[in-house]
């Protein structure tokens, strides 16, 4: 099955900046990740099970683009992720907090944590999409959590 | 409140970016379908680092040496293929008009999960040979060439600095639009106009003579 590039980005152009945002901590990188995604949707022959398989789809490629910006020698000026979340509106100063306590953490683990706690895919799915092993993801994740939690302390609850 | 929520909350902070379809149907209409134009303005970026590092790095190379022959500005020369020590680019040496020249070329090719592979000799070989090159010479001239074929588009520039021209090799016909960057260099997109052939176009951001420099020896 195929969508429209214009479906596709009414459902998923938000998650897909998200999480590009998170691997690459730009704004403009990220832009230009979630269009090259979508560029590459338009134009490969790809075919797809379900909305679900083009979801997954669109993720992968998309936390593989922003990985890639962050490997590439000639990136633009970069504005700080300090000065950039001044012009964010959090609803909360714990909101506020934790966003910036997850971006600091290593990219290997913000990115599994993006995937679970934000776009609320299972372990399996997570290991799909950045092609690694479920237990793999699992440890991600729990290290993941206990930096969270060693932060945020009671703002961050103990996941199992 | 759970950590999912609390989670959902801090990053509902981003702001939903711009609106991305029409601009995303009209970046791939330029771009067409193909997987290595970034693989080709990579390659020839690289050029110009390992030329501003100069002789001494050339002199450095070590490695398994390879010859090859490829096409430069009209000429088939035959050159030594040398990988740098990254592993990732490669230096070519060869008998140029003026002496020993050396160009360095490195590049990506993208799959279709937005994963970079380092190009390799071979894959570096062909892409300049199948590459097109735009250059000015000395007096002021500008020349396209492709294989052993040599256009001059000085005067064919419109008042947008763009012109568009086909050149023909054995079977294979491509069409140039070249973009005057203003600066020296020239941008252009090639694509295999030829009969039956695949859509596919390649794009070169950079087209200088800074990659190119004598060594000492």
């Amino acid at each position: 099955m195929r969508q429209s590039v214009q479906e596709l980005a009414a459902s998923y152009q938000g998650s897909l900046f998200a999480a590009a945002f998170n691997v690459c901590k730009n704004a403009q990188d990220a832009e230009d990740v979630v269009q090259d995604t979508f560029v590459q949707y338009y134009t490969t022959k790809k075919e797809f099970e379900s909305e679900q398989h083009i979801r997954a789809w669109l993720m992968r490629v998309a936390v593989n683009k922003a990985k890639n910006v962050n490997r590439t020698f000639w990136r633009r000026n970069k504005i700080s992720i300090e000065d950039y979340m001044e012009t964010l509106v959090f609803e909360t100063p714990a909101a506020e907090t934790l966003f910036e306590t997850v971006m600091q953490l290593p990219e290997k683990y913000r990115i599994v944590i993006h995937l679970y706690y934000y776009e609320e895919y299972a372990v399996r799915e997570i290991a799909q999409i950045l092609k690694l092993s479920e237990s793999n993801v699992k440890i991600r994740l729990s290290r993941g959590r206990a930096m969270l939690k060693e932060t945020l302390k009671e703002d961050w609850d103990d996941d199992k | 409140m759970t950590n999912k929520e609390r989670y959902q909350q801090a990053f509902s902070a981003l702001p939903s970016s711009r609106q991305l379809h029409l601009e995303v149907e009209e970046m791939a209409q330029i771009q067409k379908k193909h997987k290595k134009n970034i693989a080709v303005a990579a390659a020839v970026a690289c050029a110009a680092l390992i030329g501003a590092s100069g002789t001494a790095y050339a002199a450095d190379l070590g490695g398994i040496q390879t010859k090859v022959n490829i096409w430069l500005n009209g000429r088939q020369v035959e050159a030594v293929e040398t990988p740098n020590e990254n592993g990732r680019s490669f230096t070519f040496t060869y008998e140029g008009e003026d002496g020993t020249e050396s160009l360095g070329f490195g590049g990506v090719s993208i799959d279709e999960d937005g994963n970079e592979t380092w190009l390799n000799g071979d894959e570096l070989v062909a892409h300049i040979n199948e590459s097109a090159s735009v250059e000015k010479d000395g007096d002021g001239r500008v020349w396209a060439y492709y294989y052993d074929q040599k256009t001059e588009i000085t005067d064919l520039f419109d008042e947008n600095g763009v012109c568009t021209i086909t050149m023909t090799h054995e079977d294979k016909t491509i069409q140039l639009e070249i973009t005057d960057n203003g600066d020296g260099g020239y941008a252009f997109t090639q694509t295999d106009v030829s009969e039956g052939a695949k859509t596919l176009s390649t794009e070169t951001k950079f087209t200088t003579k800074s990659g190119v420099y004598t060594t000492d020896d």
